[in-house]
């Protein structure tokens, strides 16, 4: 009896090295996009960690706008019965004692003082130690920089000394530099007993927070309090995850999907040139069964059967190497940024939809040659033979409805980049003539006659050709169009940090800034002129979907610092001047998800309020997740009365550095932080550099699978031209020249592709540069480096793949070859 | 010229052992036009590829020339079926994206030998051929008839020592036919062209000098033109 699944599986290992290519394009398909799956989720599922931590068990929190208030202002709140647990907390700036030349910046530390380490308001995750509340606690990443473990001291100046009780992995309380250079720019953060902190520093009453958690009452209870604190500079807020002020990743799930859709793709593209070269050589044999009664649905049946075998050898194989791919992805990835965290793989749903792609996707693909199949004509069939020609007509179409496509240049929408892609796939046939007609010369020096015959050869199946060298073109095009916007991303980052920090400097004081401390600051001779920047922070508001989000914001007016960029700031600023009214940054807008004229819920200190957001405005300040506001408003309305940051303008010639030491010398009582705008700039693009060299390995791969789908065609060819190769052995071409000849037709396919993804790439790169979408962030930037890496990896990826078929044609029996034809 | 020494031949498939020629004895002499006839199986395909040098014999002696092509190397019998040896195949078998002129031209450039002498008696060939004015033309939209002409000029274009043909007429109608076989012939008288040629077609034998008639791997009879009754000894050879 005939059994389908044992005829399908003698039909695709027929051909062992077409077989082990189409497998191998499914399995990097499949694990390209389980790795980026994983990737994703994981990413995700490491930001929400941090976050939850961050969170713990708490609900709400009293704050000040004072830096601290007195614990008797909160004594009815802890003695409550609707809270059920408390912690309170206290910041105090000051210095290390060390032995080595640090200078009094790179000393900085912020301790927080907490009554209880082990308390669930806290989640800090303990690799070394116990939290015993008699001791510190400190991040690895300070531990292992000062050298210290479980059991040292460590000394502050002019305060006392601790041990060390516990050492924890990175959380945002504790966020601490993990070097020395870091250490220039931000303080290192340590915990210790409140009553420790209180007596060194003589706060015996004071408190920076009480965080609690209640009992289920907990929004009466918050009402209530609000109201309570309204005329006073303490203020309740609930305690919200959300730390989009200090992580900008939403770009990096998009580059993810990117990555996988590229490789699904191309795999896709291996898939369906294997099974429609298969299907055309075996029309005669689908002819044949028909002609014996099989019907259309059998022949689907049978394709689909060898299909689906593909898929899940391929899919079986492509997974697990997939989770594999997305930890070490994972491992490179968390490596660019700047604090070790920690991440466990999520692994489980990515897997379960990577099989579901890994066993759909080459059916999808495969559907056009399973639909040929079972049309196949018994009479013409067995009549004639396979034509594989287009037509002129075709061909025509093809070049008007390109170029027709290709004008989407000159229109500014996100719709042309597809367009433009869409155009270069169908313009490429014309392309590789071009590309032919030049080369020629340089193979038939390179490779004789052999290079000549290679170019000819490349007509023979030009579309197939044409399409494989634009996969190429299209993976190179869209790595490099990522790898120029993360090298010209600092460019632009830089020009919107400088445009909107508001000066050369930021210092932040744990007290509001007296008219005597301004003085001091204006008498240095590199001081040009200082502002006082006024940050309501933590702030939490609702999206229009009803969610609860933390930010800052920031008071301007129209004689104070640039915080963001708009044509047309005089008018924002009177909008704002008018009533309380607010302004959105980018980030936070989008977040929002209202629209120009709605308004926002916020919590402020003077109770939940309701403001117009009157437009939305870039700044790199948060990344854009951030708000402003009048300052007047702010002052009255919304109830935030102090500043504690001062924004610096530096006369020419000097720079911030210069300023640390006498900043911390004069201003070391109260002052929390010190940051140059350089500072800014290098903390923001410093991630950038990492990823680029993680979009450069990407490049690699894809070009790699790309490759994988030039060996695939060149082989299709190859088995198509048995007959003719055995001729040309016939008639007096040695193996020698008929391996040159197929390297030579692979390596026009493969510098085809490069070209024309170099090209396509600098077309996308030039239409986003026009965008007035991105209003000029991203710049027409030619990435030297990318574009070296893809030409040499795309020349030789193909040469190798060239080589695999080529050793297959030298091996072409010339009798039998002979007799086929 | 051609001397072929017990040449055995043996094509093993699986376990089965097959001895399609069972050691043939052959001279051809200069100038000589061989038509080899005998029924499917036979050898006689066979027989064209040992001489050609695509293939190996199982055992015995192959010389074209004195040269041993048993001996040689894979690159050396391309090279000397390059130089030496020129193919007519009954399904043409020309290269589908070259033009005719380039078709004609390939063993010349497989060898990197092309000049412009060589170059004159290409157009030369295509000339005497008739397919002056195809030159351009790609062999692939060429007739069955013009396909095989093309074939003649590639296979005579290096000046080979033996022009081999296997069943250079079993694609083409009686008119056709003749026409090529006419062609081969005087290639034959007026260039001394030595030919053999594996055929079916006892018409197509009349035009050789000499017809050996292979019947299991070896042969059976071989006659001579001269033979008054030629024709009825392979008439009922064949049958």
């Amino acid at each position: 009896m005939l059994n389908m699944w044992r005829i399908s599986w003698r039909n695709i290992i027929q051909n062992k090295k077409r077989f082990f290519i189409s497998l191998l394009g499914i399995i990097l398909g499949t694990a390209f996009v389980t790795s980026m799956l994983i990737a994703d989720r994981t990413t995700n599922d490491v930001f929400n960690y941090y976050e939850q931590m961050y969170v713990a068990n708490a609900d709400y929190w009293v704050l000040s706008d004072e830096h601290t208030y007195p614990e008797d202002d909160v004594l009815p709140l802890l003695s409550s019965s609707e809270v059920t647990e408390t912690l309170l907390a206290l910041d105090k700036q000051a210095f290390l004692e060390l032995d080595g030349d640090q200078t009094v910046n790179q000393r900085a530390v912020r301790i927080t003082g907490v009554d209880n380490q082990d308390s669930s308001l806290l989640k800090l995750p303990v690799i070394e130690g116990t939290l015993d509340n008699k001791g510190l606690v400190i991040p690895d990443s300070t531990a292992n920089l000062l050298n210290k473990k479980v059991g040292d001291t460590i000394k502050f100046t002019n305060m006392g000394e601790a041990k060390i009780s516990a050492i924890v992995e990175y959380t945002q309380l504790l966020v601490s530099p993990g070097d020395w250079k870091g250490a220039e720019s931000s303080s290192f953060r340590m915990m210790a007993p409140l009553e420790l902190l209180r007596d060194w520093t003589g706060m015996d009453n004071e408190l920076s927070y009480v965080r609690f958690q209640t009992n289920g009452e907990g929004e009466k209870l918050f009402q209530s309090l609000q109201s309570e604190f309204q005329n006073s500079h303490t203020y309740i807020q609930p305690v919200v995850a959300d730390d989009r002020q200090s992580n900008d990743i939403g770009g990096l799930y998009t580059f993810f999907y990117l990555i996988a859709g590229l490789s699904m793709f191309i795999s896709g593209f291996i898939v369906f040139n294997m099974i429609y070269t298969s299907v055309m050589e075996r029309k005669k044999e689908f002819a044949i069964m028909k002609s014996f009664g099989y019907l259309q649905s059998s022949i689907y049946k049978l394709i689909l059967i060898e299909v689906s075998l593909l898929a899940i050898i391929g899919t079986a194989i492509g997974t697990p190497i997939g989770i594999w791919l997305g930890d070490m992805f994972m491992q490179g990835l968390l490596g660019v940024f700047e604090f070790d965290m920690v991440y466990s793989l999520n692994w489980k749903i990515p897997t379960v939809i990577s099989v579901i792609i890994g066993l759909l996707f080459p059916v999808i693909f495969s559907l056009f040659p399973i639909y040929n199949a079972g049309k196949t004509s018994v009479l013409l069939t067995l009549k004639t033979a396979n034509q594989t020609q287009s037509s002129t007509k075709k061909y025509i179409t093809r070049v008007v409805l390109g170029a027709v496509l290709l004008f989407f240049i000159f229109i500014n929408h996100p719709i042309s980049y597809i367009a433009i892609i869409v155009s270069v796939i169908l313009l490429f046939p014309f392309l590789l003539m071009l590309l032919k007609w030049i080369f020629m010369p340089v193979l038939k020096t390179f490779l004789g006659y052999s290079g000549n015959l290679a170019a000819q050869n490349l007509t023979q199946q030009l579309n197939r050709n044409a399409n494989t060298a634009s996969i190429l073109a299209i993976g190179i095009s869209v790595i490099l169009l990522l790898s120029a916007v993360i090298e010209s991303a600092p460019e632009g980052y830089e020009k919107e940090i400088k445009s909107t920090y508001g000066g050369d400097l930021r210092i932040t004081s744990e007290a509001a800034w007296t008219d005597k401390d301004m003085t001091r600051l204006l008498s240095y001779d590199a001081v040009e002129n200082v502002e006082p920047l006024t940050e309501a922070t933590p702030i939490t508001w609702e999206t229009i979907d009803g969610m609860n989000r933390q930010f800052s914001v920031f008071a301007v007016d129209k004689d104070g610092p640039s915080l963001f960029e708009s044509h047309e700031k005089d008018y924002l600023y009177n909008e704002l001047a008018k009533e309380p009214s607010i302004l959105l940054g980018e980030r936070a807008f989008d977040e929002w998800g209202g629209n120009i004229g709605n308004y926002i819920t916020i919590n402020t200190p003077s109770g939940t309020q309701q403001f117009n957001v009157v437009d939305v405005v870039k700044t790199s300040n948060y990344s854009g997740y951030v708000a402003f506001m009048d300052e007047n408003h702010l002052n009255n309305e919304f109830g935030w009365m102090n500043n504690f940051d001062m924004l610096l303008t530096l006369n020419e010639g000097y720079s911030g550095d210069q300023l640390r030491n006498p900043l911390w010398d004069d201003f070391g009582g109260h002052l929390a932080k010190v940051e140059t705008v350089e500072d800014k700039i290098n903390s923001t693009t410093s991630a950038l550099t990492g990823m680029n060299e993680l979009i450069l390995i990407m490049l690699v791969f894809v070009v790699g699978l790309a490759s994988i789908g030039t060996a695939n065609t060149l082989l299709m060819n190859t088995f198509e031209r048995t007959s003719e190769i055995g001729t040309m052995r016939a008639l007096g071409l040695t193996k020698q020249q008929v391996k040159k000849m197929i390297i030579g037709e692979g390596l026009l396919i493969g510098v085809s592709g490069v070209i024309g993804g170099i090209a396509l790439g600098f077309i996308l790169l030039y239409v986003m540069s026009q965008s007035k979408l991105l209003e000029g962030f991203i710049s027409f930037h030619i990435p030297p480096g990318s574009i070296l890496l893809s030409f040499i990896a795309g020349v030789s990826l193909s040469l190798l793949a060239s080589w695999i078929s080529s050793t297959t044609a030298s091996k072409i029996n010339i009798i039998s070859s002979l007799k086929e034809g | 010229m051609i001397k072929v020494r017990n040449l055995k031949k043996e094509f093993i498939q699986g376990q089965e052992r097959t001895q399609v020629l069972k050691g043939i004895d052959l001279n051809v002499e200069e100038g000589e036009f061989v038509a080899v006839m005998g029924p499917s199986g036979s050898g006689k395909s066979t027989l064209l590829q040992l001489l050609g040098g695509l293939d190996i014999p199982t055992e015995g002696e192959n010389l074209i020339n004195q040269n041993n092509l048993n001996t040689m190397s894979e690159k050396e019998r391309t090279i000397f079926r390059r130089k030496y040896i020129g193919f007519i195949f009954q399904n043409y078998q020309l290269l589908p994206t070259l033009t005719v002129e380039e078709n004609i031209a390939f063993p010349i450039h497989a060898d990197g030998s092309l000049t412009r002498e060589k170059n004159k008696e290409i157009y030369e060939l295509m000339n005497s051929v008739g397919l002056k004015e195809l030159g351009r033309k790609r062999a692939s939209l060429l007739s069955g008839g013009q396909q095989q002409r093309v074939a003649i000029a590639r296979a005579l274009v290096n000046h080979p020592t033996v022009l081999l043909a296997d069943e250079p007429t079993g694609n083409l109608d009686r008119n056709k036919a003749e026409e090529i076989l006419g062609l081969m012939s005087k290639f034959n008288r007026e260039s001394n062209q030595t030919i053999i040629m594996v055929t079916h077609d006892i018409f197509a034998a009349g035009f050789a000098n000499r017809i050996i008639l292979f019947k299991d791997g070896v042969v059976d009879q071989l006659i001579s033109r001269k033979d008054e009754d030629y024709a009825k000894y392979v008439a009922n050879f064949m049958a």
